[in-house]
Order: structure tokens, then sequence, then C-alpha cells
């Protein structure tokens, strides 16, 4: 284990990153621990306690998933994919909803939802599951307006002046949405096991998770057809990560999250998505190896 | 009350979002640091937390007095470095360090810069280092202040001004020859001698990635530092090296004409290093102030460095997730 540990934090080195992760057998709790317990700004990767909250209210009978929402294309919050990049008004259920919010991280997806079940939900659902560290402070428009607003009036070209960097509100896990690396682990094993939803739920939820369309971060590591991985990923300038579960043929499954900060203020850079991938294979490589422990003999869901 | 114990508190409830965790992380039982935060509410007559039976949530107040409360602390511990400064008198020292690329006259004129800014009575201890070795004694309390190169990871620290260097090419002198000026591109074919890239990645791979976008993707890179043994590779394998005017610059090109190995601007002035100096958050003092104005100055009127302004257009793509 120390092993795959010092390779992880030499993968980190190498791709120019600082990186926080932890991973979980999620039927024998063997784990690996590179800064689990470190607080990190989750960006979109919120979205995921945002999903998990909405199927308990529609457990609970408090909304229906097939209830249309109108979305007009006025304040509209930002971003380049799903809704929030489309230019017309449009009518959804509360699930298509969360299918865009998950496979393309729409931010316009995630703050009709928000607007329907309400930041203090999220917040009562991740404490439910016991999730003490992770905490939702704002809607994504809010956090996106944080940014704006602490780039000045140079935009995002500022993105790259050290001294805008040091001073984004967003970056910093006590003044935005935040977590642990273990938190998020323990939010994916809840789902994957069904202790977060009921089956019905719980399968939704993994479904969607199956749909995220990105493929350069934690499905990156795991070039093989017969394993499946599914994830949500957050990012903002600087900041990457991905949390996910990847599921094997023999049974063998892992959620595995993944936190990381770039030194360069590039907003493109391959290594630094692909790292994410990397970390989490030597991960999950090292939760396989037959010193790990018994694996859970309980076939996948 | 002791404001600055109080602020403490406040602070590290809102990090850690946990009173428990909190307390133990400021050595101290829980339900004196409940008190505290309370009298501090009372004190402000203001709602910091929301508190719910498992978490401790800052209020809107409370994180807009969040900001302010680090600025007080960081303020009251740099008074305290410059009162310990102050009390041990003679024996003070400000541990500093510079990166190895800096021309010997930027050195020197920081020292005299440094020396005559009212700083007697204080020792300066200067080291040689890298970024990445500065960071690490930043992080481990072993550094006061530092020149740094950016980009690399900021958190926890303070800077000053980011000013820049322009960086030309070494070549060997008949494939300048008729140039006053090279295109990247045209250095197609060469190889790069570059600095080991633990040096400080994030600047080596802004470097590769920069150069690849204007035209020049080297066959291959190699290692290289000390001044002598670049140009030797220059001279002896037709590589290029990336180099600041002032280190191997003009002047001695002029007194050795006959080394072979000439120094160019790049056309469009497409690569720079970018430094500031650094130090780490609420330990800045006088004696740091003094090394940064020193620091500047002296880059600035030895290196022909320049303020840093963001001027490339940025395109960000969908999978950045966030749109300004």
């Amino acid at each position: 284990m120390t092993d795959a540990l010092d390779r992880i934090h030499a993968a980190f080195a190498d791709a120019g990153v600082t990186g926080r992760l932890h991973a979980l057998d999620i039927d024998s709790g063997a784990q690996l621990d590179a800064g689990a317990d470190q607080p990190v700004c989750t960006a979109s990767v919120h979205k995921l306690c945002l999903l998990v909250t909405l199927h308990e209210q529609a457990a609970a009978g408090l909304l229906d998933l097939t209830e249309q929402v109108e979305c007009p294309p006025e304040s509209r919050t930002t971003g380049p994919t799903g809704l929030a990049a489309m230019l017309d008004g449009a009518r959804l259920s509360l699930r298509d909803l969360a299918y865009l919010m998950m496979s393309v991280s729409d931010n316009a997806a995630a703050d009709l939802l928000l607007a329907r079940v309400g930041l203090d939900a999220v917040n009562r659902t991740t404490a439910r599951l016991g999730l003490t560290r992770t905490y939702a402070v704002h809607t994504f428009g809010e956090l996106l307006a944080t940014i704006k607003e602490d780039a000045g009036p140079g935009g995002a070209r500022s993105l790259a002046d050290p001294h805008v960097v040091a001073r984004l509100r967003a970056l910093d896990p006590a003044r935005t949405n935040h977590s642990t690396p273990r938190d998020m682990t323990r939010l994916l094993a809840a789902v994957w096991r069904d202790e977060a939803c009921i089956p019905e739920h719980g399968a939704a939820i993994r479904r969607i998770l199956g749909l995220q369309v990105w493929p350069h971060r934690l499905a990156s590591g795991f070039p093989f057809d017969d394993v499946h991985v599914a994830g949500k990923t957050g990012s903002l300038p600087t900041v990457r990560n991905e949390v996910g579960v990847v599921e094997y043929p023999d049974g063998g499954r892992y959620a595995v999250a993944v936190f990381t900060r770039t030194a360069r203020t590039s907003a493109l850079q391959p290594a630094a998505d692909a790292v994410i991938g990397t970390a989490a294979r030597l991960a999950v490589d090292a939760l396989r190896a037959p010193q790990a422990g018994p694996r859970g003999t309980e076939p996948g869901r | 009350m002791d404001l600055v114990r109080h602020l403490e508190c406040f602070v590290a409830v809102a990090e850690e979002s946990h009173f428990g965790r909190a307390a133990a992380r400021l050595g101290m039982a829980q339900p004196p640091l409940s008190q505290r935060i309370q009298r501090l509410e009372r004190h402000l007559g203001v709602r910091l937390f929301e508190r719910t039976s498992r978490q401790v949530a800052l209020t809107e107040p409370g994180a807009l007095l969040l900001a302010e409360a680090r600025e007080v602390l960081a303020r009251s511990e740099a008074f305290m470095a410059t009162a310990r400064r102050i009390r041990d008198g003679e024996t003070g020292l400000l541990r500093a360090a510079l990166p190895p690329d800096l021309s010997g006259e930027t050195v020197a004129a920081l020292l005299a810069g440094f020396t005559g800014a009212g700083t007697s009575g204080l020792e300066l201890e200067l080291h040689e280092l890298s970024t990445a070795q500065q960071l690490e004694r930043f992080a481990a309390h072993e550094l006061d202040v530092g020149l740094i190169h950016h980009p690399c990871d900021v958190s926890g620290l303070e800077l000053g001004p980011v000013l820049r260097r322009e960086l030309g090419v070494l070549l060997p002198r008949q494939a300048a020859a008729g140039l006053d000026e090279v295109p990247l591109a045209s250095l197609t074919g060469r190889d790069l001698i570059l600095f080991p890239r633990a040096g400080a990645p994030a600047v080596y791979d802004d470097l590769l990635t920069t150069c690849a976008r204007n035209g020049y993707t080297p066959p291959a890179v190699r290692h290289a530092q000390g001044a002598s043994f670049v140009r030797g590779l220059v001279l002896s394998t037709e590589a290029v090296a990336l180099s600041p005017r002032d280190t191997h610059g003009l002047a001695q090109e002029d007194a050795a004409p006959e080394r072979g190995v000439v120094w160019r601007p790049l056309t469009g002035a497409p690569l720079a290093l970018r430094h500031s100096v650094a130090w780490p958050a609420g330990r800045g003092d006088a004696a740091v102030s003094a090394f940064a104005e020193a620091a500047a100055h002296a880059l600035r009127s030895t290196a022909g460095a320049a303020p840093d302004l963001p001027s490339r257009p940025l395109h960000l793509r969908p999978a950045s997730e966030y749109w300004l």
C-alpha cells in the first residue's frame, strides 16, 4: 500500500498537481488514503449531493421526478453545456434536468433543480448520510458569480495572474461548497449499497452517473471494455476533480474520489486531467492486489 | 476580551465546519470553544454560525467577516514577528532565497538595495534555491522570503508584484547569421536545453507548451543549468537554450565573441520568466517588505523586468464546466 501511495504522489507531482485521493473497496471496506481528510472545494462534484437529495425527496413522495419544469431562456445560470448553453425556452422533467446536470455538468439544470429542492435540503441529506465535512454554502450561479467578482474587470484572462488565483473565494474550502475525499467515497458507497436511497432510486442514480460524457479524467485510467466507470467531475480555475465508482466483472467495485489543484493557471492541461485516472487506477490496482485482504464475494448490483 | 484569540477560534470553526475538529486543532476542549464563539457573537452583535445537530455553517454575515478576521490574524502575526526581531536585536535573521537564474549584477543590486533600506541590525541569510525548493522550505517554516517563478502553487503565500523577464535564445553563431531576432518556429529540428523539470515543473511545462504553440516542438529536451555547461552544449551539439538577456546577454557576447554562441531576442517575445517575491501569508514584516522592494527594484533596473500583464485570449472549452 505504501508503494501505491508513493506512486500516486509521484504521479500527481509529475502532472504538476497537488492531489488528494480516497479509494474504498465498497464491499470489503479496504481503503487507500492520500490526503483523504483534507478539506477540498467540490465545484460541480456537489451536483452528486443534489442528485441524491432529489431522489430522496422523490422516494419520500415530496416530488414526482416526471414533474415538468419550465426552463425560460432568461436568467439561466451560465455554463458551456446543456441548457446553460441553449438559446430557447424548454420544458423538461425533473429527472431529465438531472440527466443534463450529471452527464454534461449543466449549471442551469443544476440551479433549476436546486430552486426546486433548496440548498438546505441538500445539506440535510449529506448530514443524514454522515458526511459531516460536506456542506454547500451557495448555488452554482452564486459560485460562478464569486469568480466573476474576484477576477475583476480583466475577466477570464486575469485568471492567469497569480494574485487573482490567490484571492478567489471559490478556491477556499471555507468559503465555498466543500467536502473531503473520504466523505465523497462514503456517499458513493451508500449509493452503490442502496443505503442512500431505496433500490429503485439507487439504480436511477447509478444509471445517470454512468451516462457522464467526459472521457478525460477518471475513465481515462480504465481503458478496459469490461470495466464500468460512473462518475461526476468538478472543475474551476486550477481545480480538477472527479468522484466515481469503478466496477469489475468479478464483482469488485471501488469508490474513488480525486481532488486536484494545478500549479499552472492555464485552462487546458490534459496531463492534469489524465492523472485523475492514473491515480485512481493505481489505487484500485492496490485494492485489488491479493495483500489488500479478501474482497467481498457478493456480486455487483 | 482577547479579540485575537477569539478570532482564531472563529476562523478555526469556519474552516473545519465542526466544533470538535476545530477544538482539536486549537488544542482546547469543545465547551470553552463554544463559549468563546458565543461570547464573540454577543460582543459583535452578529450571529456567525448556523448550528444544526451535525454541522456548523457560516452565516452570510459570518462569511463576510471571515476574510477580515483572517486579515486581522495575519496582521497580528506579522506584528508579533516584527516584535520578535526587534527584541532579538543584533541576532535578528532574515532567511531569504533567490533562484539560480539571476545575473550577478541583479544579486548585487538586490543586496545593496536591502542593506541601504534601514535594515541595520538585521542579518540576511541568502540561499540559492529553485522555486520547488523554496516552496518546500516555506512549508517547513525554514524560509522567510524568496523570489519565486510563476506559475507555481501559491496557496498559503502572499506575493509581491509579478514581474516579467523576456526570454531570448542562445544559439550557435552561424545559425543566427543575419538575424536580429529569431522566430521560435525557425528553431525546428534543434534540441532544446532547459533547466531540470523538478526545479519548477509548472514553469517547465508552460515554456514547452508556449514553444509548441509558436511552432517549435524540439525533438529532444536536454537538461542543464550552469551557464558554462549550457554554452558548451550549444556549441558542441547545435542545440539551443532559452535565456533572459541580462544573464547570457549581449554584454557577455561582446566580451567573448570568439566563443561562437550568440543571444537573440525571440520574435514577438512569446516567452518570459515571471517572478515575484513571496512569503508565508501573515508573516510579512518590515524586513520582508524591504527585501521585496529591493528585489523588485533590482529586477527592474538590472534585468529589464516589467510588470506582467495578461494579454493572451482564453478560449474555455466545454469540459471547463464554468464560463465567465
